[in-house]
């Protein structure tokens, strides 16, 4: 699968040389499933599970060489929604109290759920962003067809992503004609501006997926889309499955100790 | 694309995606069970949808669906002003379900919501099922059969019909998807059901306003302009009013 056209460049350190680049893309998606999996659905209050998990992934993070500030810029911009949780902190009853102003209170037990919801979050966007910043999006995908997801659905979602770029830019292009022509001055006229041009990059996009049909078809495309199966079973693949998996049950083994 | 531009770009797009309180829930904020039974309502969804978009589209299918995808994506990153001091953003259950029909418009929406959680963090990867059973199902689905319910009731091909449908249908998905997202951390147990139902409903509600606008003006568009690419395109004269006013 050839994705070339991409209009943003998420793997910025996929041309590094670690053990963790040396594993097949179909290995490394496979760790951060399993990883993301085990983190989110671990119970509240799970501290020793989750600074197993945490010192596996950072360990992992350093020792491939990524990007610290690119990864820990992405994860800051992505922690926005931490705000819905503390809002709730704010009016849960249960455990002691431990703080009061009016109807607002602060609770153990509160604590207790805010660390643990930010905790999980925090480590799952950390392995998440570590992996896309680390496999390019091509790998990804054909990561996910080898991994037995629908061909069709694979085949939707690599050409969505050629195309996003396209209409990124044409979108833009028609914000720039609308405001060089001062239709973007009051509120009203640009949410009738923006809804027409919705409207009318509907009417583009259509067309233009009539077009690529096309062109898809004068190329030879009979409806389905072709899966290159060239991945092969090496023994370090299988190594850092099992060693992920030990380190899973390592720290779910922790809380009981 | 250099680096630099590249990420300048990027977080710029995470701004615009990440409004206050959305509906995309993030990874670590939902329990087993409601993972659970969420994804496998999801998978059901995606595996019917990608079974219906293929018989009734055939081979056009792959091209149609993502250029479609890739529209809706673009389309949730424009913000625009609400009535009321705000701004917010586009979410397109309607508009891709008025458009495309319910399973094409599903299996879109479900397309941008594993593109958003996979590539751009916009939601987690455990709670995928969660995003695409609220905004999928509840949002795209849902959103178009009461459109069209309501269309058959006000008048099939009027524009007036058409207009009051699209406006409640937009509006109702996007508040009734809140509440859905409000009750699942409830179960969850991440915040207590009064509080997520205050914070999701009193934020959707206006969000639900500007979605209902922004929807109607777009398919309106459509309607004066290419009637024929309505999933119900309407019987009679499609030209209630001219495009220019004069």
């Amino acid at each position: 699968m050839l994705l070339h056209i991409g209009a943003f460049q998420l793997d910025v350190n996929s041309q590094g040389v670690s053990s963790w680049h040396r594993l097949a893309p179909r290995t490394r998606v496979l760790c951060a499933i399993l990883f993301v999996f085990a983190t989110a659905l671990t119970p509240n209050a799970r501290w020793e599970t989750w600074l197993v998990y945490g010192g596996g992934l950072m360990s992992l993070i350093v020792s491939s060489r990524a990007t610290l500030s690119i990864l820990l810029k992405r994860v800051a911009i992505e922690s926005s929604f931490i705000g819905v949780v503390l809002l709730g902190t704010l009016f849960r009853e249960g455990g002691t109290v431990l703080w009061q102003w009016g109807w607002l209170q602060i609770t153990s037990e509160g604590l207790v759920i805010l660390g643990s919801v930010t905790v999980r979050a925090l480590l799952c966007l950390l392995m998440l962003n570590f992996l896309v910043l680390t496999t390019s999006i091509s790998a990804l995908l054909h990561a996910l067809a080898t991994l037995k997801m629908p061909p069709l659905l694979i085949a939707i979602l690599a050409s969505m992503y050629r195309y996003i770029g396209v209409l990124i830019e044409e979108f833009a292009t028609m914000r720039r004609a609308a405001a060089s022509r001062n239709l973007l001055n009051s509120p009203r006229g640009q949410r009738l501006v923006l809804g027409n041009m919705m409207g009318s990059l509907f009417i583009r996009t259509y067309e233009r997926g009539e077009r690529v049909h096309y062109a898809m078809l004068s190329r030879g495309y009979t409806g389905l889309p072709c899966v290159t199966e060239d991945f092969q079973r090496r023994s370090q693949d299988i190594w850092a499955i099992v060693s992920l998996i030990l380190l899973l049950l390592l720290g779910q083994v922790v809380y009981f100790l | 694309m250099g680096d630099l531009s590249s990420l300048i770009f990027w977080s710029g797009l995470h701004g615009v995606l990440f409004p206050q309180l959305a509906l995309h829930i993030p990874d670590g904020f939902l329990s087993l069970p409601v993972s659970l039974v969420t994804w496998v309502m999801a998978i059901a969804l995606i595996a019917t949808a990608l079974g219906r978009v293929k018989g009734e589209h055939q081979e056009r299918t792959v091209p149609l669906m993502g250029v479609c995808a890739a529209f809706i994506f673009a389309a949730q990153m424009i913000n625009f002003p609400i009535p009321g001091g705000t701004s917010g953003h586009l979410l397109g259950g309607t508009l891709a379900g008025v458009l495309l029909g319910p399973w094409a418009g599903t299996l879109v929406m479900t397309v941008v919501f594993i593109v958003q959680a996979a590539l751009f963090q916009d939601g987690g990867l455990t709670v995928l099922g969660a995003n695409i059973f609220n905004m999928g199902l509840i949002g795209t689905f849902g959103g178009y059969y009461l459109y069209k319910a309501l269309r058959s009731t006000l008048g099939f091909n009027s524009w007036r019909g058409m207009s009051i449908a699209v406006a409640i249908a937009s509006w109702t998905s996007v508040v009734l998807a809140s509440v859905a997202t409000a009750l699942q951390l409830a179960i969850s147990g991440t915040v207590s059901l009064t509080v997520a139902l205050i914070a999701m409903l009193g934020w959707h509600i206006l969000i639900g306003i500007g979605e209902a606008i922004i929807t109607l003006i777009a398919t309106s568009y459509v309607w004066r302009v290419r009637p024929d690419l309505l999933y119900d395109p309407p019987q009679r004269s499609p030209l209630p009013r001219p495009l220019v006013q004069r």
